[in-house]
C-alpha cells in the first residue's frame, strides 16, 4: 500500500460524497446531507494523512519536499483545497446545497491527478528554481484562492438551476426549498469571489517576490502570470460591478462562471502555452 | 458615474489586449510578422498598453478623488444629531425596559460603552439621553489604500523601466567581464565593476534532473577584488545596486587539461591547469610549451593533450594520453611505432594527464531595478487595503435611554456598512452584555 493508492481512494469518497450531495439536493433528506457531510469529512482526513505521508517520504529520499511541486502534486492540493474550505463554508453557512456542484470539482481534479496520462505521481527532486521558500506560500495561497472561485462557481450554478426546478407549494415534495434561496446564493457567491480574490492577490504577490529572487524580474509577461493578471481583472470588474453598481444575482452567478473558466484557463490551458510556469515540461 | 463606467472599459480593454498578445505569440513568426510593425508582438511595451495603462491610471485616480470626498463624510459623520427617522427600527433594534431609574442606566450603560468602543458621545435631549459610538470607521478608506496601491505598483514599475536596466551576459570560468548586453538589443553596457567568474559548478539528482547551479563570483574593481560570493538560482548577489541572477549555463569550447610533468624521473610541482593555445615554461631548459589542443576523448582512447614543446633544438609536437599505460599495454610496440603517442619525447621530460575538465560558462542576468521598493510596498499595501475593504465594516451604535414611568426605557439600534449577518450577531451579544450590566 502506498500513499498514492490511498490518495485514489480519496478520490472514490469523493465521488461518494458527491453522489450523496446530489441525493440530498434531489430527494431532499437530511439523512443523505449527513451522510455527504462525513464522507467529505473523512475523504479530507484520509487525503491530508496520505498527503503528509508524501511529504515524509521525500525525506525518507533525502529530497525532503512539501509535495506541491508538480502538476500530480498541485491537483491533489487543488481537490484538498476545495473540500476544505467548501467544509468550512458548509459549517460556517449550514447549507449543504453546494456540495453538489463543488465536490465533483475536487473528484474530477483527483481523478485526473490518478488516471490521466502524463501525469507523473512519482515524488521528484525539485530543480533548482523551485528550491526556495516562496514555494510554498506561492502555491497555497494561489490554489486557497483557485479553490475559493470554485465554491462561488458552484454556487452560481445553482443559479441556473433555480428556474428549471418546479417550485409548486402545495407539492410535499418542493424540491426547490432544498435549493438555497437566490439571496443566499449570492452571498455564498460574493464571500468566494472576495475570499478567492484576496488569495489570488496575495498569490500574484508572492508569486512575483519569488520571481524577484529566482529570476531577476518580479513580472516578466509570462502567459501564466498574464493569464493570472487577467482573472484577477475578471474578478476585480465583478466585484466592482457588484458594489459599485449594484449587480447582483443572475449577473454575478454569469460572472462567477466566467471567472472560474479563466481561473482553469489559467491554471491548466496555460501549460500548452511555452513560458516558465509549464507543468509539462518541468 | 460615468467616470467609473469609464474604468471598467478601460478595465475590459486590457484583458483583450493581453488575450491578443498570447494568441499572438503562438503563431507562427513568419506570419505575424507584419503585425510587428503594428507592436502588437510586444504587446506589453507597446504605445497601445502604454495609453492603456496610463488611462487605467488616469480612471483610478479621477474615480477616487471624485468619490473620496463621500467616503470622507462617512469617516467624519458626527453621530449627533441623531440622523433623522433611526430611532424606532431604522436598523437592528433591540429594545427593553429596566426597573432602575434613567440617570443610573446611563451611567453604567456609558461606562460599559467605554470600555467596549473606548471612547463615547453622549447628548441629552428633551426626548432622552442618547449614547454613540463607532468602530472601523476606516474601513471606508480601504478601496482607495487599494487603488493608490496598484498606482505605486504602476509607478514602480515606470521607474524601473526609466532608471533601471535588464542585460544578460555570459562570462567563461576563469573570465572576467565589465560589459553586460542590454536585453531586446537595446546595446552594451558599461559597468563600472568587473565581475569574474571563478568557477561554475553543475550537479545533478539522482533521476539526471538537475540540482544546484551554482556561479562563485568575484566582483573587482580597479582589478582588486571587492567581494566575492556564490550566485545560486533564487540566491541572487548584488554588488552596488546592480542585482546578479543564475540565469544560464554553457559548455565552453575550451577544456582544462590537468597537466604535470617529470625531469629526469623527478617529479615537478605544481600540477598545471592549461586551457588550448596556453603556454608554460619549462624549468631548467630554454623550452617552452604550447596546448595545441585538448580533447575529452580521442579515437576511443580517453582524454588526451597535444603539445608543442619549441626549444633551441627545433620543436617537437605529441600527444599526452590519460590512460597512456593501458594503450602501451594493449599495443606492445606502440611507442617505437609512432613516437607522435610518447609522452616523453622531448628528453628528459616525461609528460602526464591527470584530467581533463570540462570548462563551463555562467549565463548571468544583470539587473538594476530602482521600482522594486514601491512596487514591493504597493504590494503589503494592496493586501492591507484588500483586507480592510473586505473584512472591517464600519459600524455605529446607538443607545437611547429615556424615562418610563419609574424605571427607563432601552433602544439599541446598529448600523454597518456591510456583513449584516456577523453584525446582527453583534447587536444580539451587545444587548445581553447591557442586560447583565443592567442585573448587576
Amino acid at each position: 500500500m502506498t500513499h498514492t493508492t490511498i490518495l485514489s481512494w480519496v478520490t472514490f469518497i469523493y465521488f461518494a460524497a458527491f453522489v450523496f450531495y446530489l441525493f440530498r439536493t434531489v430527494f431532499g433528506k437530511t439523512f443523505w446531507g449527513r451522510l455527504a457531510t462525513m464522507t467529505a469529512w473523512v475523504g479530507l482526513a484520509v487525503q491530508s494523512c496520505a498527503l503528509v505521508w508524501r511529504w515524509k517520504l521525500s525525506y525518507d529520499l533525502g529530497i525532503g519536499h512539501i509535495p506541491l511541486s508538480n502538476l500530480y502534486e498541485s491537483m491533489v492540493f487543488f481537490a484538498w483545497s476545495i473540500v476544505f474550505l467548501y467544509l468550512i463554508l458548509e459549517w460556517k453557512a449550514a447549507n449543504r446545497v453546494p456540495g453538489a456542484f463543488v465536490i465533483p470539482v475536487a473528484f474530477l481534479a483527483m481523478a485526473y491527478a490518478s488516471i490521466a496520462p502524463g501525469v507523473d505521481n512519482n515524488i521528484q527532486p525539485l530543480i533548482p528554481a523551485l528550491q526556495s521558500n516562496w514555494l510554498t506560500s506561492h502555491v497555497v495561497t494561489c490554489f486557497l484562492g483557485y479553490a475559493s472561485f470554485t465554491l462561488a462557481f458552484g454556487s452560481g450554478l445553482i443559479y441556473f438551476i433555480h428556474p428549471l426546478v418546479p417550485a409548486d407549494k402545495d407539492s410535499p415534495d418542493n424540491r426547490s426549498a432544498c435549493l438555497p434561496s437566490p439571496d443566499t446564493l449570492d452571498t455564498l457567491i460574493y464571500q468566494g469571489v472576495v475570499l478567492g480574490f484576496v488569495f489570488l492577490s496575495m498569490g500574484i504577490l508572492t508569486g512575483s517576490v519569488w520571481a524577484h529572487f529566482a529570476w531577476g524580474s518580479y513580472w516578466s509577461w509570462d502567459p501564466k502570470e498574464t493569464w493570472s493578471l487577467i482573472t484577477w481583472i475578471i474578478y476585480a470588474i465583478m466585484l466592482h460591478a457588484r458594489l459599485v453598481r449594484g449587480w447582483r444575482g443572475k449577473r454575478m452567478a454569469v460572472m462567477a462562471v466566467i471567472g472560474f473558466a479563466s481561473v482553469l484557463f489559467t491554471y491548466l490551458g496555460v501549460n500548452y502555452l511555452p513560458g516558465l510556469h509549464s507543468y509539462l515540461n518541468a | 458615474m460615468i467616470l467609473i463606467a469609464l474604468l471598467a472599459v478601460g478595465g475590459t480593454f486590457l484583458p483583450q489586449q493581453q488575450e491578443a498578445g498570447d494568441f499572438l505569440h503562438r503563431l507562427p513568426p513568419a506570419a505575424a510578422e507584419w503585425l510587428l510593425r503594428l507592436q502588437l508582438l510586444d504587446i506589453y511595451h507597446s504605445t497601445v498598453f502604454y495609453l492603456l495603462m496610463s488611462l487605467l491610471s488616469l480612471n483610478l485616480i479621477v474615480c477616487s478623488l471624485n468619490r473620496f470626498p463621500s467616503a470622507w463624510k462617512k469617516i467624519r459623520a458626527p453621530g449627533f444629531p441623531v440622523p433623522e427617522g433611526l430611532f424606532p427600527s431604522a436598523g437592528v433594534e433591540q429594545t427593553f425596559n429596566v426597573k432602575e431609574g434613567k440617570d443610573t442606566v446611563v451611567s453604567r450603560l456609558e461606562s460599559l460603552a467605554r470600555k467596549r468602543w473606548g471612547s463615547v458621545d453622549r447628548q441629552e435631549t428633551e426626548r432622552g439621553v442618547f449614547l454613540f459610538a463607532q468602530k472601523g470607521r476606516f474601513a471606508h478608506l480601504g478601496v482607495y489604500v487599494v487603488h493608490v496601491s496598484i498606482l505605486i505598483i504602476i509607478l514602480g514599475a515606470v521607474v524601473g523601466s526609466l532608471f533601471g536596466f535588464e542585460a544578460y551576459v555570459t562570462i567563461d570560468e576563469g573570465q572576467a567581464v565589465q560589459e553586460v548586453e542590454l536585453k531586446g538589443g537595446r546595446g552594451i553596457r558599461q559597468l563600472d565593476f568587473a565581475v569574474r567568474c571563478d568557477k561554475f559548478t553543475l550537479e545533478f539528482h539522482e533521476n539526471g534532473a538537475p540540482k544546484t547551479y551554482r556561479s562563485d563570483l568575484s566582483f573587482l574593481k580597479d582589478g582588486k577584488v571587492i567581494r566575492q560570493g556564490a550566485l545560486l538560482v533564487n540566491h541572487p548577489l548584488s554588488f552596488e545596486t546592480i542585482r546578479f541572477y543564475q540565469s544560464s549555463y554553457g559548455m565552453s569550447e575550451d577544456n582544462k587539461a590537468h597537466l604535470s610533468f617529470s625531469r629526469n624521473g623527478v617529479r615537478q610541482q605544481p600540477e598545471l591547469v592549461l586551457t588550448e593555445g596556453d603556454v608554460f615554461e619549462l624549468p631548467g631548459s630554454q623550452a617552452k610549451g604550447t596546448v595545441l589542443r585538448v580533447e575529452e576523448n580521442i579515437m576511443e582512447m580517453g582524454p588526451a593533450v597535444k603539445l608543442l614543446i619549441s626549444s633551441p633544438r627545433g620543436d617537437v609536437q605529441f600527444w599526452v594520453f590519460r590512460h597512456i599505460e593501458e594503450i602501451k599495454q594493449m599495443n606492445p610496440g606502440l611507442l617505437n611505432e609512432m613516437p607522435l603517442f610518447n609522452p616523453a619525447l622531448f628528453k628528459p621530460y616525461e609528460f602526464s594527464l591527470t584530467r581533463v575538465e570540462q570548462k563551463y560558462s555562467t549565463g548571468l542576468q544583470v539587473v538594476r531595478d530602482p521600482g522594486v521598493p514601491l512596487v514591493a510596498g504597493g504590494g503589503i499595501l494592496l493586501i492591507a487595503g484588500l483586507m480592510m475593504t473586505f473584512w472591517m465594516s464600519h459600524r455605529r451604535f446607538w443607545i437611547w435611554i429615556f424615562s418610563d414611568g419609574e424605571g427607563a426605557s432601552i433602544h439599541i439600534i446598529g448600523m454597518s456598512n456591510r456583513n449584516p449577518a456577523a453584525f446582527e450577531k453583534e447587536i444580539r451579544n451587545l444587548h445581553a452584555a447591557v442586560r447583565k450590566a443592567m442585573t448587576i
